[in-house]
């Protein structure tokens, strides 16, 4: 009878041992809070609910503490597991080309069609990466983890993963937590840096109104946008060619079906698999680094940059452009991408200081121009650090 | 189908089937040969013999089954890999080994030739229709010593050194060139250790690719207004372009069509402020359904008989 409860009280000291409480660390429970601030910011704050959701309920799933030395295949980083099989779309680079199709499919490229110049704000923006990628490099990190961090300044949450898991795997987990809570940020970080660079009176410029774009230009668009843009970085195919592809679909007008599944079901089924492995991947033990925090902290200050450098840019455009054809500064913060939310900053802002004056078409311009220029500044470092 | 559409669907076929072909065995390289093998690397016999080493060039895997490799000009299909051996597979950038041991039968990657030092040896890869040729070399004779080979500076391209002496080591079934660091990242770390080249390079790069999107879409903008101005001038009846530029014709705003779209729908689908539809809590009825049907979701009774 008494080996018998031995055996119970065995069994029981093994289940325990087994179980997330005798195997909590302090990290785990701080990652577990970061995961909750996230679902938090998500509801009572709505601050980007598609992504932050799906990241903070992955946080909580990957920091359940666990024997990692029983082999019970549960964790993101044990092979075999269903969360390591979900987690090969990120490691192996497929989720974020399927999420610019469905970005691709869901994009009107009609205000950068009307005004083509305002691509060239997109192109400013992307000081952000590389300002970023100096101060990597100046803080100790190797040229191609400084690459990976610098792209959080594209503000592409599947750019930033895309190239981070190509440069460095390791710091994949920080980087895209860091690009899509800083995209979630975006109404906090932009709207006194964008006040601090303009005048009012540059604020209440009013800009021509954007003319009707054709069908067949709207047709011709992704077909010249790829030959250009991946002739020139062959390396930035898989999500140029995937964004301009999705595009096509959206345009063409004979591919309604696979266009609305580009942008529906496949985009949804990606970001969920996407944010939830992401969020999983911060496994405390892999996550809670030194690095962590200064990569936290360099994202924040390419977003800075790269808000900064667009404002700057549209400001000394203007310089060079006739009267009716200047440009409101307030679009300029919108070349970092984070679509739409940027432009969408650029809006408010705007009715802040003239009620009438309507931002949002113009700022979509520098806004999915920031997209193609984040996607071929990966393409670039891709090509060179790789 | 008309003929032309079947000439475009063939000229696609070739098009794709050619492409194919550029993907496959073409990007295999003779990458290293030992002529004389006294001490050198051993067969799966535990015998010393002369060996070809082939490199896969390409970031895909590439099979050599069905291809041949001969040392007779002449003689192209004299060794044909056999098809049903899986290590013929050859993984992105990685070699083969074959033993030239004329002995076949000691399995795949035995060939049915040798080698003789004091000649010229030729050595030849063809493709698996046995007529094109992927890779060849010759040996001059009396250039290798024992347990020397001939081997490319690097993997897969490039010119052709002996190998076994002045430090240079024989490799066989491994990189001719040791890879140990990324030289792209050696490169940046010691001539732009701060970034500055790489942001300006970038920076220029990612300026010129939405540069010349603007200007083409400049063009094509230009062209698209000047269609629509002539479609504006023959719809109001204005022949005169320089009348038409005054009148800003076809330079309507997107934001006008918005508009007249937005009234058009309002009209075509009856929208409008004040719905006729009647919010109620009254029970709607419901239509018979056989899904909904007790009858036919029940067991039959059994009969007695």
């Amino acid at each position: 009878m008494g080996d018998f409860f031995n055996l119970i009280g065995e069994n029981m000291q093994t289940f325990w041992g087994y179980t997330g409480f005798a195997n909590a660390t302090p990290g785990h429970l701080i990652m577990i809070v970061v995961g909750l601030l996230f679902i938090y910011l998500a509801i009572a704050k709505e601050f980007e609910p598609m992504l932050l959701i799906p990241i903070g309920f992955g946080i909580l799933i990957g920091n359940i503490p666990f024997n990692m030395e029983a082999g019970l295949k549960v964790g993101i980083y044990e092979e075999g597991s269903v969360l390591n099989i979900l987690y090969q779309g990120v490691t192996s680079g497929w989720y974020p080309p399927l999420i610019f199709l469905g970005i691709g499919a869901m994009t009107d490229f009609s205000a950068l069609i009307s005004n083509p110049k305002l691509m060239l704000i997109g192109a400013a923006a992307q000081f952000g990466i590389f300002g970023a990628y100096m101060i990597a490099l100046a803080m100790g990190f190797e040229p191609n983890q400084a690459g990976a961090i610098g792209i959080i300044g594209g503000a592409d949450g599947p750019t930033a993963i895309f190239l981070s898991s190509k440069l460095a795997p390791n710091l994949m987990g920080a980087i895209a937590v860091s690009a899509y809570s800083y995209m979630a940020l975006v109404p906090v970080i932009q709207p006194p840096i964008m006040r601090l660079l303009t005048t009012k009176k540059e604020r209440v410029m009013r800009m021509r109104p954007p003319r009707a774009v054709s069908h067949t230009e709207k047709v011709i668009f992704p077909i010249v946008g790829l030959l250009l843009t991946c002739f020139l970085v062959p390396s930035g195919l898989p999500l140029l060619g995937m964004l301009f592809f999705g595009n096509l679909l959206k345009e063409s007008g004979v591919t309604r079906r696979l266009a609305e599944t580009a942008r529906g079901p496949l985009i949804d089924t990606i970001t969920i698999l996407l944010g939830v492995t992401v969020g999983a991947s911060t496994q405390a033990s892999e996550f809670l680094t030194f690095n962590s925090v200064k990569i936290f902290a360099l994202g924040a200050l390419s977003f800075v940059i790269a808000t900064a450098s667009g404002v700057i840019f549209v400001k000394i455009f203007n310089l060079f452009l006739k009267k009716d054809n200047r440009i409101n500064p307030l679009i300029g913060n919108a070349g970092v991408s984070a679509v739409p939310d940027s432009a969408r900053i650029s809006q408010i802002l705007g009715l802040e200081y003239d009620p009438t004056n309507y931002l949002l078409m113009h700022a979509m311009g520098p806004n999915v121009a920031g997209v193609i220029g984040s996607a071929v500044a990966a393409g670039i470092l891709l090509g060179f650090l790789m | 189908m008309n003929t032309r559409k079947l000439g475009v669907l063939f000229t696609l076929l070739v098009a794709f089937a050619s492409g194919m072909f550029a993907q496959s065995a073409t990007s295999l390289k003779i990458n290293e040969v030992l002529i004389t093998n006294q001490s050198n690397y051993q067969d799966d016999y535990g015998v010393h013999s002369a060996w070809i080493e082939i490199f896969n060039t390409s970031y895909a895997s590439v099979d050599l089954k069905g291809c041949f490799l001969t040392n007779e000009r002449n003689n192209p299909t004299k060794y044909p890999i056999p098809k049903a051996d899986v290590l013929t597979l050859i993984k992105p950038r990685q070699h083969a080994l074959f033993w030239a041991d004329g002995m076949p039968e000691r399995g795949t990657f035995h060939v049915n030739f040798t080698f003789d030092p004091t000649v010229d040896n030729y050595i030849a890869l063809y493709d698996s229709n046995g007529k094109t040729l992927i890779d060849e070399v010759t040996i001059p004779a009396n250039t290798l010593q024992a347990d020397q080979s001939y081997a490319r500076v690097t993997d897969g391209h490039g010119d052709w050194e002996v190998r076994g002496v002045n430090g240079k080591f024989v490799t066989p079934s491994t990189n001719n060139v040791t890879i140990d660091k990324n030289e792209k990242i050696e490169r940046f770390k010691e001539h732009d250790s701060n970034g500055v080249g790489m942001s300006i390079t970038a920076m220029s790069v990612v300026f010129l690719g939405l540069f010349v999107l603007f200007i083409a879409f400049k063009l094509v903008g230009n062209a698209a207004m000047s269609m629509m101005r002539r479609k504006a001038m023959k719809a109001s009846g204005v022949t005169s372009l320089s009348e038409a530029k005054d009148k800003g014709l076809g330079k309507t705003s997107g934001e006008v069509y918005a508009a007249i779209s937005m009234a058009l729908h309002e009209m075509q689908n009856d929208v409008h402020d004040v719905e006729e539809t009647v919010l109620t809590i009254s029970k709607v009825k419901r239509t018979y359904s056989p899904w909904s049907s007790k009858i036919y979701t029940l067991r039959e009774t059994p009969h007695r008989k």
